[in-house]
């Protein structure tokens, strides 16, 4: 008999390559990706002569020679511009002035026939402990700037949290119109997918075949098909316009392309199947004669519903509710395919710092809340998911 | 009998809304015109021809073909062992660990793909094959994991004690009785991976060269800067294959249910 | 007899639950030995520890002498019949009934023969293309049944494999492995549930409680001397009457019963008077008549109710203190309820058990 720990090793010898891969390839780069989004090395990267001198000060007196001493070698030796343009911009963003104290400041060091004696003789800001204080925050590695930014928050001079100002604030009309979409989307689904599964399960036979059929081949058909089709459909000259003019309902085009109707309307056929899977596989283990039952105990067909058949598969409608939503909140192609600029969710503006503008902090940050409702969502529907099991 | 008309009313306006995008988009491919519209004036192969002939969409076909194959045959191998591992109960974390292999299913792509981009960036791998075979595979892996321990599930235990007491020992158990039984999963498993790294395009996005422009890539930028009817034809080909890969799947699944 | 299986100690523990306790077993080369008792009982366990499925947590199980704890299953050498049948369902009869023979690389020329053999042996002669999934239950259950045989094992070890198949069949199938044991000199260990069929089939029945042996015997003997009162209410139906004992002598005691009756009793364990014990008896020993008779056991009694059940009439009694049951043949007359009768039973067909 190969005894149990054996079988046990050779378990966990199957499980292994898989397990390596996935942390490798997928747990790893979420992991990376959130890094991203709080880790800013930029400032310690440049000054790493400071950051071990200025753990020293107490925050309050004036500057210490030997902090003064360790910024000048520092700034001597930085020969990377842009990495010194980045580290500007981060320290300015904390206390104004920063940039031309710097430009002023790094000019002066750069000029070899009239070296300084110190900073202060170069300029009497380098008296004042608040921008030291500046550098000294930003020397951390990690930040909470992106995080807060991708809520449209962030730190004034004093460091508390604020709201950003309005011009900045772009984030949260786009986490609020995602969820928006996703909640539409959502709706439309369950309003048609689950009639749609309790006419297909109180069925058989080629009806009930061709309902599912008609659920199964979107679903298994290609997204950017599906996308494809429906840009043709919706556009100026597609066949919808067409169709409602040559039935004399409308005069001029209907505009339905690059706009919300269009994003709602592709992606509502694009998720129908998650409804209508979960809400069906819950119908069909409900015993057919529960609702003749209740007609037989005198309740009308419409409070036989709502007793009845509603509770029953209101499991369903909840596991196609979270996997409609889910999926809706992190889409792409579809709203980038059929919607306007208005129309874009949080998966396009990651998409757009990632690649777009190279901001990776920002994009971390953004996936980071986009990942942690999605996980969070999941789990409420898996713990759904496992119960139904748990009962059976 | 209102109610009645009420329902089949519904259920066909339901299932034309699902069906009819794509059955509308088949004629297409065969236009003459040069833009997506209809009526269409006259018959012609020529998008098709487009498919196959201009470089740029015979790329992205044979680039699709070479990074499907790579990722069906990564995540098969690496989903097949990983279900087989699982089947074993006194595995520490069996729950979490599966929920470990689904979860690339759950993940919104572009939150992976910004990973991931990170990632292959710093082993070297972006704009190669291996890095999109990688990226396909992480996301493929699910769907083979579903299918293969579904038919692993299936298989009564007691079958392979019966093959062990009439004297066949582990290996040959696993060859002449376990693997066979679960192979019809195995199949649709790496169909459903072949066919999910056909359809990848965030990921691909992210990881890809210019070099390694899938054709659903491919798709995806002429339908953003230039759409032509080779979407149509591209779509049919699409549309066409999703049939007869539906087909294996429900042949092989009435396999499987018929020897049981 | 020599023993050819020995369970020696066997105690098997599934995490904190105990399902079989310090059990002692020896089997004879040849015999038919059932396990009987309800699910959960330790049966099963025990059955798979002698395939190898599964390891004892102490104790050895002995074949001809030699401990095989450590014998991989695939190389024991026993035939499985299981309740589910566990054919492969990939492949046809044919091919399930040679697979054992491939396995001790037998040529295809012998491997051919002997499976014919074997079909004819279950006359499934024509179905050998057949897949498993083309057979009815029964038809499946006797390729199983071919499959365990054909490689002569040295050891047949069933599990409850007539459960899933209609009562005619399995009565039919129950004769069937009777007479191939007889036949072919089988010794088989047979798990079941089913008191009838382990009576109508063993050559002992072992009953099991609680990962426990209660009793080892004939069917005769656990029938008709049930050993505790778990044996006399699993193995067939029977009356419990409470009592205390008066005196012992020999293998009979007087027992005072709680109507104060006096019942004059077999008795094969140790009792003593003044112990309070329970009766046995069983419901087609009873006889019913009019008048007090001579039977050395008769209570006073009123029936309460009568039962028509084809091939015996049932009837319910109420004594001054317990209610009986009495099965008469067919032929009896009919009680109407009401009516004042006495029980009457001999001494022998009474049992006096500890409780």
């Amino acid at each position: 008999m190969s005894g149990g720990s054996s079988r046990t090793g050779r378990s966990l010898l199957l499980l292994a390559p898989l397990l390596v891969f996935l942390i490798g390839f997928f747990v790893w780069p979420l992991f990376s990706m959130m890094s991203q989004a709080i880790s800013d090395p930029a400032v310690l990267r440049l000054l790493p002569r400071s950051a071990e001198v200025i753990g020293d000060w107490d925050r309050k007196s004036p500057p210490t020679m030997p902090m003064q001493a360790a910024l000048v070698e520092d700034l001597k030796a930085v020969d990377d511009d842009q990495a010194l343009g980045d580290m500007v911009r981060r320290l300015n963003s904390a206390r104004s002035g920063f940039r031309t104290l710097m430009s002023k400041t790094t000019s002066a060091l750069a000029d070899p026939a009239n070296p300084p004696a110190d900073l202060v003789s170069i300029d009497k800001r380098w008296e004042k402990p608040e921008f030291w204080i500046a550098i000294a925050d930003a020397l951390s590695p990690y930040t909470d700037r992106n995080l807060l930014a991708a809520v449209d928050l962030g730190r004034n001079a004093a460091g508390n949290i604020e709201h950003l100002p309005a011009d900045q604030s772009v984030n949260r009309v786009i986490l609020v119109r995602t969820f928006w979409i996703a909640a539409l989307v959502t709706f439309f689904c369950a309003c048609i997918g689950f009639p749609y599964a309790i006419i297909a399960a109180s069925l058989d036979g080629w009806k009930r075949d061709l309902m599912l059929g008609a659920v199964l081949l979107p679903l298994w058909t290609s997204l950017l098909v599906r996308t494809a089709a429906w840009f043709i459909l919706l556009q100026e000259q597609g066949l919808i316009n067409d169709l409602l003019r040559g039935i004399g309902l409308i005069d001029a085009p209907l505009a339905l392309i690059f706009n919300r109707t269009g994003v709602i309307i592709a992606m509502t056929h694009v998720l129908l199947p998650f409804m209508v899977l979960p809400i069906y596989s819950v119908l069909i283990t409900i015993p057919k004669n529960l609702m003749p039952a209740a007609a037989s105990l005198g309740a009308p067909p419409l409070r036989a519903f709502l007793r009845v058949l509603l509770p029953l598969s209101l499991r369903g409608v909840a596991s196609g509710c979270l996997l409609v939503f889910i999926s809706a909140i992190g889409y792409y192609i579809t709203p980038a395919l059929i919607g306007g600029p208005g129309d874009q969710m949080i998966s396009s503006i990651i998409a757009f710092y990632a690649t777009g503008s190279a901001n990776w902090g920002m994009a971390g940050a953004l996936g980071m809340v986009l990942l942690v409702a999605t996980l969070v969502l999941y789990s409420v529907y898996a713990r759904l998911s496992n119960d139904e099991s748990g009962r059976r | 009998m209102p109610l009645k008309i009420a329902k089949a009313t519904f259920a066909t306006l339901t299932v034309l809304f699902l069906v009819a995008p794509l059955i509308a988009i088949l004629p297409l491919a065969f236009t003459s015109s040069v833009i997506l519209t209809y009526p269409i004036p006259s018959w012609s192969l020529r998008w098709f021809e487009e498919l196959f002939f201009a470089d740029a969409w015979r790329r992205a076909i044979v680039n699709s073909l070479i990074i499907g194959a790579g990722t069906t045959l990564l995540a098969t191998i690496l989903g097949t062992a990983a279900s087989l591992g699982l089947r074993n109960r006194l595995i520490f974390f069996r729950g979490s660990i599966r929920t470990l292999f689904l979860l690339p299913m759950v993940v919104p792509a572009v939150v992976l793909g910004v990973g991931m981009q990170v990632l292959l960036a710093g082993f070297g791998l972006t704009n190669s094959y291996l890095g999109v075979i990688i990226a396909h595979t992480v996301v493929a892996v699910p769907f083979v994991i579903v299918s293969v321990t579904g038919a692993l599930s299936g298989i009564d235990e007691r079958v392979e004690l019966a093959a062990q007491s009439l004297g066949a020992s582990p290996t040959t158990v696993f060859r002449r009785v376990t693997l066979p039984l679960a192979m019809p999963g195995v199949l649709s498993g790496a169909v459903l991976a072949f066919a999910t790294s056909l359809d990848e395009v965030v990921l691909t996005l992210f990881v890809a060269g210019p070099n390694q422009r899938t054709l659903a890539r491919q798709m995806f930028s002429s339908i953003r800067e230039n759409i032509s009817p080779a979407i149509a034809a591209a779509a049919f080909l699409f549309i066409v294959a999703t049939v007869i890969i539906g087909l294996v799947v429900v042949i092989s699944r009435s396999m499987l249910a018929k020897r049981r | 007899m020599a023993e050819f299986i020995r369970f020696d100690r066997i105690t098997k523990f599934y995490g904190p639950l105990c399902v079989v306790e310090n059990l002692d077993l020896g089997i004879a080369k040849g015999e038919f030995v059932s396990l009987l008792g309800p699910s959960g009982s330790g049966k099963t366990t025990l059955l798979m520890m002698l395939a190898g499925f599964e390891q004892p947590t102490s104790g050895d199980i002995l074949l001809d002498g030699t401990a095989i704890n450590a014998v991989p299953t695939h190389k024991r050498d026993m035939g499985v019949v299981f309740q589910s049948y566990a054919l492969f369902p990939h492949m046809s009869v044919g091919d399930n009934i040679a697979f054992p023979l491939q396995m001790r690389g037998l040529n295809k020329a012998e491997t051919n023969q002997r499976v014919t053999r074997a079909l004819d042996m279950v006359q499934l002669s024509a179905l050998v293309d057949r897949r498993p999934s083309q057979l009815s239950g029964g038809q499946q259950q006797r390729v199983a049944l071919a499959r365990a045989l054909v490689f002569e094992p040295r050891v047949v070890l069933m599990d409850e494999p007539l459960g899933a198949l209609d009562k005619q069949l399995r009565e039919q199938m129950q004769l069937d492995i009777r007479d191939l044991h007889r036949r072919l000199g089988l010794t088989i260990v047979f798990v079941t549930h089913d008191q009838s069929e382990a009576l109508t089939m063993s050559d002992r029945v072992a009953v099991f409680n609680k990962g426990k042996i209660e009793q080892i015997g004939t069917p005769r003997q656990v029938y008709d001397e049930p050993a505790t009162r778990f044996v006399a209410e699993f193995i067939g139906e029977t009356n419990l009457v409470e009592g205390v004992v008066e005196a012992v002598q020999g293998a009979e005691a007087n027992v005072r019963l709680t109507s104060g009756a006096q019942i004059v009793s077999a008795v094969s364990g140790a009792v003593a008077p003044g112990q309070t014990v329970y009766l046995s008896i069983r419901p087609e020993r009873v006889d019913l008549t009019e008048t007090r008779n001579d039977a050395r056991n008769c209570l006073e009694t009123e029936v309460t109710d009568s039962v028509y059940q084809g091939d015996h009439l049932r009837v319910q009694l109420q004594n001054a203190a317990h209610p009986l049951i009495a099965k008469l043949g067919r032929r009896s007359r009919e009680f109407a309820p009401g009516t004042r009768v006495y029980a009457a039973f001999a001494a022998g067909d009474c049992r006096v058990i500890a409780p």
